[in-house]
């Protein structure tokens, strides 16, 4: 009796101690995960310095490819840089590196590379991190935030003898720059578009934009601005959002109204580095809706093509011209003169910038 | 497809021409069923004074149906399902899972937490029979009882020894494993149930929806039904007092895995993580017996659902621990093989209730309920746990003016701590115009709570793109005003009935596609949702249709017919321009029919067979996005062959075909699919059973008056 009632006590410790998560047991899981990445950059490492490409992530293949390409084009135009590209998006990074029958695609979380630059046997003299965001909005304040914590040495697990002499260089968006970026872009999309803003022809890009309604960021103007800096090459030239407030497909059309133009044919394109799921939800999905607007204009669930068609413009399958910014080679060399510009530039002074002593 | 039906009412119409040539009386069917779910007390189903749905013991043994879902799909006629791996989705006239209230001995059913039921909880072996109320019957069971209350009462052996084993196998590897072990000793009782069901699962189609801008996709890996195990113990232990009453004690456990393929498309078919589910519930109660038909009976129980993730692949998660000592996880990595809790649902119910008679042909019930509800969800919710309770007392009358009438009159208040005061009534009458033909009629209100995911769940889903889900603390309570008649047509071997229904809903909860925007900024930054939805208060929805069904007993034949007629409207309210359209509810078909003839016959005092034809029809399923799901019709052969050597053994082998004209639904992925049916499948199952005492299951009495038995 007594041993039945050890047993069983025994047996309740047993389980007490498989459903507990002690703090060791999280620090092996964060330590076995940073060995592979660990391991990933110290068998790829061929240079001294190296390049990190942030972007937010996809789970589309047309998108890997769109990355793809841009590593190739980066390690052709940056040679003494070895290449790598991070998600920020957890979902994004556990689907690409999983599948079966697939080689894993390991974009790793910004933090992981990092840590990784920063080991024995690796320590690249020069880190630049380029930011594939568009604009300067939220998502490139957790790039730089990444970056914070590791030239603070957050976790305490770093060298600081190597994080006191490590170049630490900063890539910006797309569209930086309200004149020149905002310029550049423009001259680049007007080069390869023009004849679908000509006559009744309409190109209407749909980039993401930060969704606050009040614009923390102040990045969310680059939309605008990009419009006008378009329009100074045809009134045939929009550029909404899906989230920035006041400039969603709404706005647009309200936009083209005043402009006197309601009908055409319309052709929608992402201005987003890849081609993902807003491009095909957002502007080029189908849906049970019939697009009809209400008093207000707007149905949330309707994508930008059945919409605009639903208001008298032809659009439908055929003027979606679903491709990624990162797929446009003179788009892409606006990022690439930003990596260059870094790498020109002096280091980041990121130390203590977190927590000032 | 008509030649399906065609050939099937041919047979049925041979069948009948056949069985007409013997007749015989139903009473050994319906009429004599006793049932507990419209009031709560025990009558034979022709004094009901609500209108009762009944799936009997003998209906369930012919049938022989592989779980629950199989058995009220074929067998109800008002039903229909969705299983994912969340659960299985059922509707019921129309509503879905939150809506219906599913009972196991007239206790709510362990797992169902806010409506997400998991139905294979319940061992269909272990069914007695099962009652089905529609409508509105808060005023009895409090929340959730809006479409119906579905009411599983579970096999009892009272005395001596009995040994049970019943093992079926079928198409996709299908295992149903089922062991009981009954033993009395003195006034003691013990009854030991093992479960354990298991499908390899199935693919219906390899092909995903795609938009006409994209690659297709033709070999995906994600399956129509995935793969699943489950094992469930329980374990029952009763003291009969005598005289004075009885008390039991009772617990289980429930482990289930659903695993889930990976392909190679990382936007379509690539998972990380397999579903874990880990039940357990205990409950204590009695009854102590007043004298003629009064009792008091008091019940604890408690129950968990728990739902994990188990990894398959590294997986990153995002703002894991905000701080962990000195260091921070802006990402946490799980390991392929660990599994992490995504949420643990329990919930205490402590009721009590009193049952007397009363001078006048009157016969009260009163009771009170304190509920509590616990749910810690480390990722889901705000803090990480939320909490909820509920008290509630009700009492009912059942007046009998004279022997042609009945009145039942019911109310129920509730308190929240959430939303406050709430009263549910309901009136029921009968009238019995002649000895065969009565009617019924109803008013009744139901209420539902919002569950605390509704209040307090953040969660996101893949589909065609990343879906962000959250709740909505300013919620309030769902409310309903049900309306309904009948007619009963009874003669000694044929039953009919008629039953016309209006259920106008009021608070409707629904997912509402809201602007991105008015999400919080920290998951929109996360998750960069291409839809942000959250739970909202519809304005109102309703719910209007008639059900009709008919018994007709011809010799060794029984021939069961029902039809459903269903219309919906609902409200959806579009917060972004403050305006409402009129929509139908999500899943509803306008029509359904099911229909079954069965042949019993005893070739030898050794050998019993049964023989049964069933069939179930649905016209198309509407859903507001991602297609209606196809109209369907399926149709079923299943035999019993019961081998009796002595009274205490008996030996029964059961065999079929499910969906002989191999209709599969092969929609693609991302899209409604009518049914989720694999095509043709056969089936086969021994039952070995040994019996030893008296065996006191299921009585049927015609002095049901003067005995009576608690629920």
């Amino acid at each position: 009796m007594r041993t039945k009632f050890i047993l069983t006590l025994l047996a309740f410790a047993m389980v007490l101690g498989f459903t507990s998560c002690s703090k060791s047991d999280k620090k092996s899981n964060y330590d076995a995960y940073q060995k592979t990445v660990n391991e990933t950059v110290k068998n790829q490492k061929r240079n001294d310095k190296v390049i990190l490409l942030v972007a937010f992530g996809s789970t589309w293949q047309q998108a890997y490819d769109a990355f793809d390409a841009t590593v190739s084009a980066y390690k052709s135009a940056f040679s003494g840089y070895d290449v790598f590209l991070s998600f920020s998006s957890a979902i994004c990074i556990n689907r690409a590196a999983a599948g079966e029958n697939v080689a894993p695609r390991n974009f790793y979380a910004p933090p992981f590379w990092l840590t990784a630059f920063a080991q024995d046997g690796v320590k690249y003299s020069e880190i630049v991190i380029q930011s594939l965001q568009v604009i300067p909005g939220e998502e490139y304040a957790r790039v730089i935030n990444y970056i914070k914590d590791f030239a603070n040495n957050s976790n305490g697990d770093l060298d600081d003898s190597y994080l006191s002499r490590v170049k630490l260089k900063l890539g910006v968006p797309l569209l930086q720059d309200p004149e020149t970026d905002v310029k550049a872009v423009a001259k680049a999309l007007n080069d390869l578009y023009k004849d679908k803003a000509t006559g009744s022809n309409i190109m209407a890009f749909m980039g993401h934009g930060n969704p606050d309604e009040y614009d923390t960021y102040k990045a969310n103007i680059r939309y605008t601005q990009l419009e006008e800096e378009l329009q100074t090459y045809s009134k045939n030239y929009y550029v909404g959002t899906v989230d920035m407030m006041e400039n969603f497909k709404t706005n647009v059309l309200a936009r083209m109204k005043a402009n006197g133009i309601t009908i055409g044919t319309l052709f929608c394109h992402p201005l987003m580095s890849i081609a993902g799921d807003h491009a095909h939800n957002d502007m080029a999905g189908d849906d049970n809706e019939n697009g009809a607007p209400n008093e207000d204009g707007e149905v949330e669930d309707t994508s930008w093509k059945c919409y605009f068609a639903a208001n008298g413009f032809t659009c439908n399958d055929n003027t979606q011209i679903v491709k990624g910014l990162l797929e446009l080679p003179t788009v892409r060399q606006v990022w690439m003169n930003h990596t260059q510009a870094a790498i020109n530039g002096a280091p980041l002074d990121y130390y203590h910038s977190k927590n000032p002593e | 497809m008509n030649k399906f039906l065609l050939s099937g009412l041919l047979a049925l119409a041979i069948c009948l021409c056949q069985g007409v040539m013997a007749q015989d009386t139903l009473k050994t069917y319906d009429l004599q069923e006793l049932v507990v779910t419209g009031t709560g007390t025990l009558h034979l189903l022709k004094d009901a004074p609500v209108q009762t749905e009944v799936i009997t013991s003998k209906q369930l043994k012919n049938f022989t149906g592989k779980s629950l879902q199989d058995i009220l799909s074929f067998l109800g006629t008002s039903f229909d399902f969705n299983e994912d791996d969340m659960g299985s989705h059922i509707t019921m006239n129309g509503l879905g899972n939150s809506y219906i209230l599913i009972l196991v001995d007239g206790k709510r059913m362990n797992g169902d937490v806010g409506g997400d039921n998991d139905l294979h909880l319940i061992d269909p072996h272990n069914i007695e029979k099962i009652e089905i109320v529609k409508g509105a019957s808060s005023a009895l069971y409090g929340s959730d009882a809006i479409a119906g209350v579905i009411n599983i009462i579970t096999r009892k052996h009272d005395d001596g020894l009995f040994l049970e084993n019943s093992t079926r196998v079928g198409s996709y590897g299908d295992i149903r494993q089922h062991n009981g072990i009954g033993i009395r000793s003195g006034r003691w009782n013990s009854y030991t149930n093992f479960q354990s069901q298991h499908t390899d699962g199935w693919q219906n189609t390899s092909v995903e929806y795609t938009l006409p801008i994209e690659e297709p996709v033709t070999d995906s890996k994600n399956k129509t039904r995935n793969r699943f195990t489950n094992r469930q113990v329980a374990e029952r232990l009763t003291y009969d007092a005598g005289k004075s009453g009885e008390y039991y004690a009772e617990g289980s456990i429930y482990g289930k895995r659903i695993y889930r393929p990976s392909g190679k498309y990382a936007h379509y078919d690539v998972n990380t993580y397999d579903l874990k589910y880990k039940n357990a519930s205990a409950s204590l109660g009695g009854k102590w017996k007043l004298g003629g038909r009064d009792y008091i009976s008091f019940d604890a129980d408690w129950n968990r659902h728990a739902y994990y993730y188990h990894y398959t692949d590294n997986t990153l998660v995002e703002d894991y621990e905000k701080s962990e000592g000195t260091r921070y996880y802006p990402y946490y990595p799980y390991l392929a093989g660990q599994e992490a809790l995504q949420s643990d649902q329990q919930r205490t119910l402590i009721s009590a209730k009193g049952v007397f008679t009363l001078p006048y042909g009157n016969r009260l019930s009163g009771g009170a309920e304190f509920r509590y509800d616990y749910l810690h969800a480390p990722n889901r919710v705000e803090g990480g746990t939320v909490d909820d309770w509920t008290a509630a007392v009700y009492v009912q009358d059942e007046f009998n003016p004279s022997k042609k009438f009945n009145v039942t009159a019911g109310l129920r208040m509730t308190v929240n701590h959430q939303f406050g005061f709430k009263a549910t009534p309901k009136l029921s009458l009968m009238w019995s115009a002649t000895n065969d033909i009565r009617f019924r009629a109803t008013w009744s209100q139901g209420f539902k709570t919002p569950a605390p995911k509704e209040l307090h769940y953040m969660y996101v889903k893949q589909m065609t793109g990343t879906y962000l889900y959250i709740g909505n603390k300013n919620l309030k309570a769902q409310s309903s005003n049900y309306f309904s008649a009948s007619v009963e047509y009874s003669v000694s071997n044929l039953v009919i009935t008629l039953n016309g229904y209006y259920n106008k809903l009021d608070n409707m909860i629904t997912l509402v596609t809201i602007p991105t925007y008015d999400a919080p900024a920290e998951y929109v930054a996360r998750f960069d949702p291409v839809k942000t939805r959250q739970y909202q208060n519809m304005d109102k929805a309703k719910t209007y249709g008639a059900d009709f069904s008919l018994r007709w007993k011809i010799g060794d034949f029984l021939l069961n017919a029902g039809y459903s007629y269903l219309d919906t409207e609902a409200d959806l309210y579009d917060s972004n321009h403050e305006s409402v359209k009129r929509v139908t509810i999500d899943g509803m078909a306008h029509h359904k029919g099911s229909a079954s003839l069965i042949w019993n016959h005893n070739f030898s005092p050794v050998y019993h067979m049964s023989a049964g034809v069933y069939g179930r029809i649905s016209s198309k399923r509407y859903y507001q996005t991602d297609g209606n799901g196809k109209g369907y019709q399926i149709w079923r052969i299943a035999t019993t062959h019961d081998i009796t050597s002595s009274k205490r053994l008996l030996l029964s082998i059961q065999a079929g075909i499910d969906n002989i004209f191999n209709y599969v639904d092969r929609t693609p992925h991302g899209r409604h699919l009518g049914t989720t049916t694999p095509g043709r499948t056969f089936y086969a199952g021994v039952v070995i059973r040994f019996t030893n005492g008296r065996k006191t299951i299921n009585k049927i009495s015609s002095n049901i008056n003067t005995k009576d038995d608690e629920n």
